[in-house]
C-alpha cells in the first residue's frame, strides 16, 4: 500500500503542525484535519483515509472511543496513536483497541518516517512482493 | 491588558505552551499513574497566563465547589525559574491515600500530608523537568512545602513575585477511577524568566520548520 491520503485528529493545531512537518518532505500527501473526535470520524466517514494519526486526549469524543468507531467501520484501517498519554494502560489499551503503532509526543521525523515504512511494506515483510 | 501579552507572548505562543505543558503533564501523570498502579483519566489541558496577584481569586472561583484543598508548593530555579503550586480539593487526598501502597502506621494527617507530598513531587517533579528538556534547559527543584485542607484563599501566597508578574496557569482535571478530581498547577514566574519563555519556545518550533 502506498499512503496518499492522511487525516489527522488532534486538538492542538501546533501538535498538527509539528505531525505535517514531520512528513517526509521528498513526497506528497494529501493531508485533512480534524480538531476534535467527532469531526475526526466524520472525516473518516466521508473520505477514508490511507493512514490516520490520532491523539488520545480530546475534546468532543475522546481518542480511544473514536479509534474504537473507526476500527468498527473499517476494521482494516490503519490508526497510528500520537500521544502525550504515555501511561502503559493507555498505549496497551489503544492496542488492543487496533491501533496500528503507538508514538510519543512530540513525533520525530525518523519515527513517522519509520511508521510510514512499515504501514507501506508488503504483508509478510520486505521479500513477500517478489 | 492581558498578561499574556504582558508576558510577551502571542496566541501563537501560548498554543506551543499549551502544547508542552500537555506533554509534560502526560509524562508526569504517567509516573503517578505507575506509583499509583491504576490509570490516571486526563482532561484536555487548559493553560492561559494571568497576573500573579490574581491567582488566588482565580483558584476561589474555579474551587468554589470545594469547601477545602490542600496545596504543595514548590520553587524551581533555572533559565525558567518560578513557583509551582499543585491544587487539589481536599476530597483528593483521600483518593491518594486509598491507592498508594500503605506505609506505615502513622497518624491521619501525617499520612496525608506523605501522600500529597509524593504526588506533588511526581507531577511538578516530572512535568518541570519535561518541559525543561523540552525547551533545551535543566531545571532544579527546591523543598516542598505541603498544605492539606486548607481555606480556598490560602492556596496561593499573596506576597508572590512583584504583583504584576505573570503566572502559567495549567488546568486539567484528573480521574483516578472514582469521581472526576480537578487539578490545578499553576507556574508562577517572574518576568526575567517569561522574557526567555518566548525565544526558547521559538527553538523548540524552528526543528519542525
Amino acid at each position: 500500500m502506498t499512503v496518499h491520503n492522511i487525516l489527522i485528529v488532534d486538538d492542538s493545531p501546533i501538535s498538527r503542525k509539528i505531525l505535517r512537518a514531520c512528513l517526509p518532505r521528498e513526497r506528497t500527501f494529501a493531508v485533512t484535519e480534524a480538531g476534535d473526535g467527532r469531526t475526526g470520524l466524520q472525516l473518516f466517514r466521508d473520505r477514508p483515509p490511507d493512514l490516520t494519526f490520532l491523539d488520545l486526549t480530546m475534546p468532543r469524543m475522546a481518542g480511544l472511543e473514536c479509534l474504537a468507531e473507526m476500527k468498527a467501520l473499517e476494521p482494516r484501517a490503519v490508526v497510528v496513536v500520537v500521544t502525550a498519554d504515555v501511561q502503559a494502560r493507555s498505549l496497551s489499551r489503544a492496542l488492543e483497541l487496533g491501533a496500528a503503532e503507538v508514538l510519543r509526543k512530540p513525533p520525530t521525523r525518523e519515527a513517522v518516517a519509520a511508521v510510514l515504512a512499515r504501514v507501506e511494506a508488503p504483508p509478510g515483510g520486505p521479500d513477500a512482493s517478489r | 491588558m492581558p498578561a499574556a501579552d504582558a508576558a510577551g507572548l502571542t496566541l501563537g505562543d501560548l498554543d506551543i505552551l499549551q502544547e508542552l505543558l500537555n506533554i509534560a503533564f502526560g509524562t508526569a501523570s504517567a509516573e503517578l499513574a505507575a506509583r499509583l498502579d491504576h490509570r490516571v483519566v486526563l482532561s484536555v489541558p487548559d493553560v492561559q497566563v494571568i497576573p500573579s496577584v490574581l491567582l488566588r481569586y482565580y483558584v476561589g472561583a474555579e474551587l468554589k465547589e470545594q469547601r477545602a484543598i490542600s496545596v504543595v508548593e514548590q520553587e524551581f530555579g533555572g533559565d525558567f525559574h518560578g513557583s509551582a503550586f499543585l491544587v487539589l480539593p481536599a476530597s483528593a487526598t483521600a483518593s491518594l491515600l486509598a491507592l498508594l501502597p500503605a506505609g506505615p502506621e502513622r497518624p491521619a494527617a501525617e499520612r496525608a500530608r506523605a501522600a500529597l507530598a509524593e504526588a506533588g513531587k511526581i507531577l511538578i517533579g516530572t512535568c518541570l523537568a519535561r518541559l525543561a528538556e523540552l525547551l533545551g534547559t535543566a531545571v532544579t527543584c527546591g523543598p516542598q512545602a505541603v498544605t492539606v485542607e486548607a481555606q480556598r484563599g490560602a492556596a496561593v501566597r499573596p506576597d508572590l513575585f512583584g504583583t504584576g508578574n505573570p503566572a502559567v496557569v495549567l488546568r486539567t482535571a484528573f480521574n483516578f477511577g472514582h469521581a472526576d478530581v480537578p487539578g490545578y498547577l499553576f507556574l508562577a514566574s517572574s518576568d526575567a524568566a517569561m522574557r526567555w519563555l518566548r525565544p526558547a519556545l521559538h527553538r523548540f518550533m524552528t526543528q519542525y520548520e
